[in-house]
């Protein structure tokens, strides 16, 4: 840690003969006041106690100055810290400047003689807080006000780093606390003392503490700057005084809301540079960056994109986002700029946070190769394949990987949005959970349960989800979402109304239809349910005129598949899959995408009777595009001496003459190069430059005639049929167009494909679409208020 | 300055116990005359007389001033560590601890037929003030407040003088006789060996005692407070405990019990000094409990002579009023 100054605490667990507060971890830093509010009995004494060492801790650490506390010695830690409490002292005959004296007790001898820097420091003190008349008057003589006065002079003169005041304001008055107030505020700025008080009176803590931490029902609920905590719909539960009526106090305790959204420009400025400040804490300090998790009833109920659509709210409010999933199982992956792989949706959802997708946003990456096993990706890294029995039995073992990549992007986010995955009420795998509400637990995120209204039985759902959690589960969801819903939401109203009540719950937002093209896993998978494009609409496909056909083999094994996503936001084009010979048809484009398993997939292209319809298509002239696996297949030949799939060789389908040697390094790249050569109709695009990644395991090698098509021997091409390792060969407009145009004017269509822009910049209008209808259907207040935000602009 | 006041109570002080001294040594069934007092005290003098002085009537009187001192000194600690100025070794059990334990080795070992050492009834009476206050102490352990621990300290206290008086109604005749004189409390017939003992003992606690005088100022603020400032609480509570412990078994072996001098007389102190610092405290108690024990002897031995009273007797009757005379006095002014 760069500074370590001050006081932290790390998982800190108090209370007397049971955990009071767990976890807490408050950080102070020199020249700042950390102010602790909460109700009478929500233990701030108690924490106060636990840092001074009157308590011990139950679990977790406090670092004073960076040292563990519990390996100091009582002298060493009373020269960093020292306390006024609220406990009333009356010791007999006792002078005020003999109090003050005892602050010094740390730096003298064994004989307690006072040297004459020490006198000095204790007049200084003295005179510091107005008390220089009172050292020769005994202390049970003077006033609450005088002798609080007296107190805080003995701390100082103990010359701490560290200040901790129980209460200072209680029995004073006006004039006192003042007085106080503002001793206490410039020993902070120019004693550079950090200073950590618990405070009954909010018109108070909110004015004169840099952040607050609220705490109540046995955690910490909020910590923040000020701003951020003393908001009034918090402040109000946090003291339960929701529906009271609190102009007996006077002002309000709270922030104003008209203030919070910045209404003047003052504040807003102020609130800006508060956020601003709070930001560059958290690089400093770890895990404290604000969760919100994402958890869905079931597979597919559209967890991904709402999460996705957070990533980008959160990141259009000017906060640093990540994306994180503990675990994803997943057969599209992606390479990041350090060569790690990671599931496609976290980076679709890193680019809605519009951040660079690292591995720890997917710690664990299942790709499933058999209908047993899967292909277990640890931090990007293989790790060899596993049955799913084993890997369920030995999930436990990878909680610290999880934990620490979770830990890395908290600790360079402002916010971080953990989507779960599958259900979290799968009873009979919940034991030993790290993906749902074991990794909501650990990290202590709040939960918000996605239902698809969609697929039906949307209240049996979210009610039988709610209901099989566990009582404290239960408690860390804060509301539901109803997502998918199609048609006028008002009919929906006394949906919501049924689900708050039976569900004992908020909901959060009832979440339309949405047709955003995102590369999200489970949209992906429902494309190959789906038929899209022009057979749902097909008026609106009549008068865009012709379209473009493309038939995608559905291959069993098929993986990375949204490298035909670019085509999406062509109405012109129709991208149909195609499991079986009928389905085929006749389509202008024939592509034959990446797999997990090759041969397999090559063997069933040819038991289909697909494989010899695609040669004869080929044959004909039709465009035949290879992409990785499907590359590997347009070869002569596929061998596998090391067993990576499952051995021995396999005949191509022979369009391009390459021989492929499966197996050494799986190659994860980003490919930044060209197109050297083209034939066919794509032969114009030579020199292109193009990016995008190689996911493989094995090597192609020319076996004949065969033209470089990628750079780099990654593709090579002959004819109309092209084949290339590289995934996002079509994501630039220029090259997509080009390829449309080719396929138009070599069947005389005239198809409209005017307005493609560069994949990257489509999927941007995507992810703001998605923003979009996401802040119009969420109680977006409400999501920042669980998270412990306050929302700064409008 | 509070300097000045501390020297002229101290010098008063002085002046007193040389006073008291003199009067001790002087009266008595033989009144010796000052002359006479120093020609025995440098060697001379007459014979009857000086057999008085040296092994009578000085012994007697120099252990007074280590017993009243250190019992004083006791009572100093144990008010500081319990924040309450109505504990004494006496109140909380440590006498009577003590007593219980002299008298169960006492009746054990004349009805074996052996005599009962020094070093015996003063290492009975230190296990007898240790237990009790190993009690305090284990309650402590579990009640934080103190003034439930003093109840406790009473408490047991009672316990520890009911199951003396059992054990004395039980015992011989002759037992009783002993222990009776012997609970009485008295400082009648102390010799030299006796008072080297006191002497050592008393001198550990007082340089103990002066070894805590950092600590203890730092608990005057209470515990949570000296914690704050670096003191090792564990270890000055263990301290404190035992060396009041130690002073105030010295005190009960070698006189008996002798009360209210524990409670009274850092009470005098505290207001002849106005202050409650343990530096000037310390020595304050222990010449204050000097004089107060020298002069309540004095009254014990001659104001009923021949008959000796119990000094206990006396040391109540003559503080108990000045105690409530100063707690019902106005506060203490500023000084």
């Amino acid at each position: 840690m760069a500074d370590c100054r001050g006081i932290q605490t790390q998982q800190l667990n108090i209370g007397y003969d049971t955990d009071l507060i767990r976890k807490i971890c408050i950080e102070v830093k020199p020249g700042q006041i950390v102010t602790l509010i909460g109700p009478n009995g929500c233990g701030k004494t108690t924490l106060l106690k636990t840092l001074t060492g009157e308590l011990k801790a139950r679990g977790g650490c406090v670092y004073l100055d960076g040292k563990d506390f519990s390996s100091m010695k009582e002298r060493e830690a009373a020269r960093h810290m020292s306390m006024v409490m609220t406990v009333r002292v009356n010791p007999d005959l006792m002078t005020c400047r003999e109090v003050v004296e005892l602050g010094r007790y740390p730096y003298t001898g064994r004989a307690g003689i006072l040297s004459g820097r020490d006198h000095e420091l204790v007049r200084e003190a003295m005179a510091w807080t107005n008390v220089e008349e009172l050292a020769e008057t005994f202390f049970q003589n003077i006033s609450d006000g005088q002798r609080q006065r007296v107190m805080l002079a003995r701390a100082i003169c103990q010359e701490p780093e560290v200040l901790i005041l129980d209460e200072p304001t209680s029995y004073l008055d006006i004039r006192h606390k003042l007085d106080l107030l503002e001793k206490i505020q410039r020993l902070a700025t120019e004693k550079q003392i950090a200073v950590l008080m618990s405070l009954h009176e909010l018109e108070i803590a909110m004015r004169i503490s840099d952040y607050a931490a609220a705490l109540g029902e046995g955690r910490v609920l909020r910590t923040g700057p000020v701003r951020e905590v003393f908001e009034e719909a918090f402040i109000r539960d946090l003291y339960q005084i929701k529906d009271m009526d609190t102009t007996l106090l006077g002002s309000a305790c709270w922030f104003e809301n008209k203030e919070a959204d910045g209404a003047e420009n003052g504040t807003q400025e102020d609130v800006k540079e508060d956020a601003e400040v709070w930001k560059a804490e958290q690089t400093a300090s770890p895990g404290k960056a604000r969760v919100i998790m994402i958890q869905g009833t079931m597979s597919s109920a559209g967890k991904s994109v709402i999460a996705a659509g957070l990533c980008r709210i959160f990141a259009q409010d000017g906060y640093r986002t990540a994306p994180f999933k503990s675990q994803n199982m997943a057969l599209n992956s992606c390479v990041t700029k350090e060569g790690l792989e990671m599931g496609r949706a976290q980076v679709m959802q890193a680019e809605c946070a519009k951040t660079e997708p690292v591995a720890a946003m997917n710690p664990i990456l299942l790709k499933p190769v058999t209908d047993q096993g899967s292909q277990v990706i640890v931090m990007g890294r293989v790790r060899g394949n596993m049955s799913a029995a084993d890997y369920y039995s030995r999930r436990k073992e990878y909680v610290p990987c999880i934990l620490d990549a979770f830990r890395q992007l908290s600790e360079s986010n402002d916010v971080v949005v953990v989507e779960g995955a599958g259900s979290p009420v799968e009873l009979n795998l919940k034991k030993d959970d790290i993906v749902n509400m074991g990794l909501a637990g650990m990290i202590d995120a709040p939960v918000l349960l996605v239902g698809d209204i969609d697929k039906g039985g949307v209240f049996a759902q979210l009610i039988g989800t709610l209901d099989l959690l566990e009582k404290e589960e239960r408690s860390r969801v804060k509301g539901v979402i109803v997502n998918k819903f199609r048609g006028d939401q008002k009919l929906f109203e006394s949906g919501v109304r049924i689900l708050e009540e039976k569900g004992r719950t908020k909901v959060v937002g009832v979440v339309p239809y949405m047709d955003v093209k995102l590369d999200d896993e489970d949209s992906l998978s429902e494309r190959f349910l789906v038929r899209r494009g022009p057979v749902q609409e097909p008026e609106a496909k009549q008068t865009a005129g012709d379209s473009v056909q493309i038939g995608v083999i559905r291959l069993p094994h098929i993986s990375n598949f949204t490298d035909f996503n670019p085509f999406e936001q062509l109405r012109c084009v129709t991208v149909r899959y195609v499991r079986s010979l009928p389905e085929l048809d006749n389509p202008d484009i024939i592509i034959l995408p990446g797999s997990k398993n090759t041969i397999r997939d090559l063997r069933w292209l040819k038991e289909t009777g697909l494989a010899a319809a695609i040669e004869e298509k080929a044959a004909k002239g039709t465009i035949l595009i290879g992409i990785c696996g499907g590359f590997q297949m347009l070869g002569n030949r596929i061998e596998d001496p090391e067993g990576v799939e499952c051995g021995g060789s396999e005949e191509g389908l022979g369009l391009l003459r390459v021989n492929t040697v499966l197996g050494g390094e799986k190659k994860r790249s980003v490919f930044d190069g060209s197109i050297v050569h083209a034939t066919g109709v794509l032969s114009h695009l030579a020199g292109r430059s193009v990016q995008g990644y190689e996911i493989h395991m094995g090597s192609t090698y020319p076996d004949g005639e065969v033209y470089e098509f990628t750079s780099g021997q990654t593709g090579y091409c002959r004819d109309n049929i092209y084949g290339s390792y590289v995934h996002g060969l079509f994501d630039r407009a220029e090259i997509m167009t080009s390829l449309m145009e080719a396929a138009c004017s070599a069947q005389n269509k005239e198809a409209d494909i005017k307005g493609a822009v560069d994949y990257a910049a489509f999927k941007e209008q995507q992810y703001d679409i998605l923003a979009q209808t996401l802040r119009q259907s969420l109680d977006m207040d409400y999501l920042y208020s669980i998270m412990g935000l306050v929302k700064h602009d409008t | 300055m509070n300097t000045k006041r501390y020297a002229a109570v101290f010098s008063l002080a002085a002046v007193f116990i040389a006073l008291l001294l003199w009067i001790n040594l002087s009266f008595g069934s033989a009144e010796i005359s000052v002359p006479e007092l120093f020609r025995i005290l440098s060697g001379g003098g007459d014979e009857m007389n000086r057999n008085i002085i040296w092994n009578i009537r000085l012994p007697r009187a120099v252990s007074a001033v280590w017993l009243g001192g250190g019992l004083a000194l006791s009572g100093y600690l144990l008010q500081t560590f319990f924040g309450n100025p109505i504990v004494g070794p006496f109140v909380l059990g440590i006498s009577s601890g003590a007593k219980l334990m002299v008298a169960l080795t006492m009746i054990w070992f004349l009805s074996a037929g052996r005599n009962l050492s020094q070093a015996v009834m003063v290492l009975a009476a230190f296990a007898g003030a240790l237990i009790s206050m190993g009690f305090v102490l284990l309650i402590s352990l579990k009640v934080k407040k103190m003034s439930v621990l003093v109840v406790c300290g009473i408490m047991i206290g009672y316990i520890c003088s009911a199951i003396t008086d059992f054990v004395v109604t039980f015992a011989d005749d002759s037992n009783i006789v002993n222990l009776h004189n012997w609970s009485m409390g008295s400082l009648s017939g102390m010799n030299w060996d006796q008072v080297r003992a006191v002497c050592v003992i008393t001198v550990t606690g007082l340089v103990l005692t002066v070894l805590m005088i950092k600590p203890v100022s730092a608990y005057r603020l209470g515990e949570a407070y000296a914690r704050s400032a670096g003191v090792n609480i564990m270890l000055l509570r263990v301290m404190l405990i035992l060396v009041s412990s130690l002073l105030a078994a010295c005190v009960t072996a070698f006189a008996g019990p002798i009360s209210f001098v524990g409670i009274a007389v850092p009470h005098l102190a505290r207001t002849a000094v106005n202050s409650n610092a343990p530096r000037v405290m310390i020595p304050a108690c222990f010449l204050g409990g000097a004089a107060v024990t020298l002069l309540c002897d004095f009254a014990a031995r001659t104001v009923f002579a021949p008959t000796e009273v119990s000094i206990s007797s006396v040391t109540a009757v003559l503080l108990v009023p000045v105690v409530i005379f100063m707690m019902i006095k106005p506060k203490h002014r500023d000084m």
